[in-house]
């Protein structure tokens, strides 16, 4: 049994002839809009870079929590564990996994608490993914012209764009997530025993390094094991189980060095409450931010459910998908845990385009094919020309869905006034996604001088505090960056009071006395019992703005009711 | 299935994926019959999810006529 292209000789050679004018023009047309549409992303990906170094040069949290992230580097720099009893002072804690931060270590050592290194780091991950995407449909398509869309595709999506550069273990999970699922997907076919051994051991350990980089790893690794089971099952088995075995070893580990704190914090705080409401939003704006891509990326895997083998891509994008649409929808989740889907949507969609302009389609014979596509011979050559134009509309409406940048500064306000863009989030900045559905972070503006200023006014506050009096920040910069000792987890602190896994009485006795000569809040993602206990005994004073934020500032009252009270 | 050329076949893939979905679609229905004191009926997330299990029972049953052919 042999497969066949959709297209077949035809015996009217002088139509052939004829129409070769025609298909020539329509393939000029096809590489000129290709080449508008790779202009326009390449545009998204300079947006990128500027995002990028701006907040690489941003010395204060930017994004929720990414000081609690440095404060894990620092502790794993000094040998201590950042899995602490919460219930006891300074009542820190992590619901992280460790792999980022212990690359970041050796820069801890050098630099101490600044976040440009875990912002550059995580900024250079994207781009390795990226790459790991174009190489993906070079090898799948060899396809070059291909590749390089489907790779800036990826850095263009708003979704990538938002959470590339932040101090966040997110985004080098989606890199060794990436490796892996690239490295694994030809494993079957490597004829030398001992290559494949090695390969197939570089696979699981990359897919080990995500998922203690990151617990949502999991579903990838669960992807590549149903491919590995589906081409060869006793070789499945077997990595699995080996898989399985070290994964659990280093988790008894982790849990035996820590006092059992590593299992609570990174598990038992993670069973977190869902929003049906979050996760029906999140999985419509994904759809509607990537559609154009993901409908050709779920062809590829209709085409391969029906016509060909399956590769791991066409598993890899359904699991993570539907696996992470639910996730997405638990508290303090949101549209970052799309973008592995993302990863796996800009090769599949590649794979697509590529075989679309190379005219590799190629379909088994079955009772399908027969019904389907054999039907559909005569129409071949309409067929052909209209996928060349169908290939880079596609991406131009990709580019235009996914459709971010500042709308301030010569160049970005120039353009910004041609496309008549509005702004419509902080600092001038336009996100084609809006700024409606919950969960989706208020993020990819850039900082101005005023929000560094916000910043350093702040600290000036910090800095009027005697250096014996304690302070309470809910973001670590302000602490961090004036010497002093960070004070809890808030995040940690509430996901853990939700499932009563805290008892926040030490806090709270701290807040009584009226032991904090500050307070500085965001977002009061603290439990109800410590909120109730700052609003008793401490009272708001100034509130600064900085980076779209009000940070309020509280100090202790004069007059605070009894202890208790 | 478990020599070393063995692989998964289409028509194997169906009757899994076939299995898969409708103990999924049963599950997500008793969900309301077990849980009867529940008011509401079914959600829109599970109605997602019954969608869901009948779409991958759908693309089982529908991989089956394909046979031996390698998955």
């Amino acid at each position: 049994m042999t497969s066949t292209s959709l297209e077949q000789p035809s015996p009217r050679v002088s139509a052939r002839a004829s129409g070769r004018g025609a298909e020539v023009i329509v393939e000029r047309l096809s590489g000129a809009l290709l080449l508008i549409a790779a202009v326009v992303l390449a545009f998204y990906v300079g947006v990128y870079f500027v995002y990028a170094i701006n907040l690489i040069g941003f010395p204060f949290d930017y994004d929720q929590g990414e000081g609690f992230e440095l404060v894990d580097v620092l502790m794993l720099s000094e040998g201590r564990w950042p899995y602490q009893d919460i219930e006891a002072y300074p009542f820190y804690g992590s619901i992280y996994p460790p792999v980022y931060h212990v690359l970041l270590i050796p820069f801890a050592w050098v630099f101490g608490p600044e976040y440009w290194y875990g912002r550059l780091f995580s900024f250079i991950t994207t781009l390795i993914t990226a790459a790991a995407i174009a190489y993906a449909v070079n090898r799948e398509s060899k396809h070059r012209w291909i590749a390089l869309v489907a790779g800036m595709a990826f850095l263009s999506s708003n979704i990538v764009y938002h959470i590339g550069p932040l101090f966040r273990q997110h985004i080098p999970m989606i890199l060794f997530e990436t490796l892996a699922i690239v490295v694994l997907a030809h494993v079957n076919e490597i004829a030398d025993q001992q290559r494949r051994r090695r390969q197939l051991a570089l696979g699981m350990a990359l897919l080990i390094l995500a998922g203690y980089t990151k617990q949502l790893a999991a579903f990838s690794a669960i992807a590549a094991l149903l491919f590995l089971f589906i081409r060869q099952p006793r070789r499945a088995i077997i990595w699995g189980a080996g898989f399985a075995a070290v994964g659990a070893a280093i988790f008894v580990w982790l849990t035996w060095a820590t006092d059992g704190h590593w299992w609570t914090q990174t598990i038992v705080a993670n069973v977190k409450d869902f929003d049906p409401a979050q996760a029906i939003g999140l999985l419509r704006q994904w759809f509607n931010l990537h559609g154009f891509l993901l409908i050709p990326a779920l062809a590829v895997i209709v085409y391969e459910l029906y016509f060909d083998r399956l590769s791991i891509y066409s598993l890899w994008l359904p699991v993570n998908a539907a696996l992470n649409a639910i996730s997405a929808g638990t508290w303090g989740a949101g549209d970052s845990y799309y973008a592995t889907s993302i990863a796996a949507v800009c090769v599949l969609s590649g794979i697509f385009a590529a075989r679309t302009l190379n005219r590799t389609w190629t379909f088994q014979p079955n009772v399908y094919s027969r019904a389907l596509i054999d039907p559909l011979r005569r129409y071949a050559r309409p067929i052909r020309m209209a996928g060349l134009i169908l290939v880079p509309l596609l991406y131009l409406g990709y580019a235009r869905s996914v459709l971010h940048m500042p709308t301030t500064g010569p160049v970005f306000g120039t353009i910004a006034d041609v496309l008549d863009l509005t702004p419509n989030a902080i600092n001038g900045f336009y996100d084609s996604a809006g700024r409606v559905t919950g969960g989706y972070a208020d993020i990819g503006h850039l900082t101005t001088r005023a929000d560094r200023s916000g910043g350093e006014l702040i600290l000036d506050r910090v800095r009027a505090i005697p250096d014996d009096v304690p302070i309470l920040s809910e973001e670590a910069a302000f602490s961090l960056l004036t010497g002093r000792e960070v004070i809890t987890n808030p995040v940690v602190l509430y996901i853990l009071d939700q499932v009563g896994q805290v008892d926040s009485s030490g806090l709270v006795a701290m807040l009584e006395r009226q032991e904090f000569g500050l307070i500085i809040l965001r977002a009061r993602f603290y439990p109800p019992t410590v909120n109730i206990a700052i609003d008793t005994y401490y009272e708001p004073v100034e509130t600064i703005l900085m980076n779209g934020f009000d940070y309020v500032l509280l100090r202790p009252r004069d007059e605070a009711p009894e202890r208790g009270s | 299935m478990f020599r070393n050329d063995f692989t998964i076949t289409k028509r194997q893939l169906g009757l899994l994926l076939l299995a898969v979905g409708l103990l999924a679609f049963a599950g997500v229905l008793s969900i309301d019959l077990i849980d009867a004191g529940r008011e509401g009926g079914i959600g829109p997330a599970q109605r997602i999810a019954l969608a869901l299990a009948a779409l991958i029972a759908l693309i089982g049953l529908t991989l089956i006529p394909l046979k031996d052919d390698p998955a």
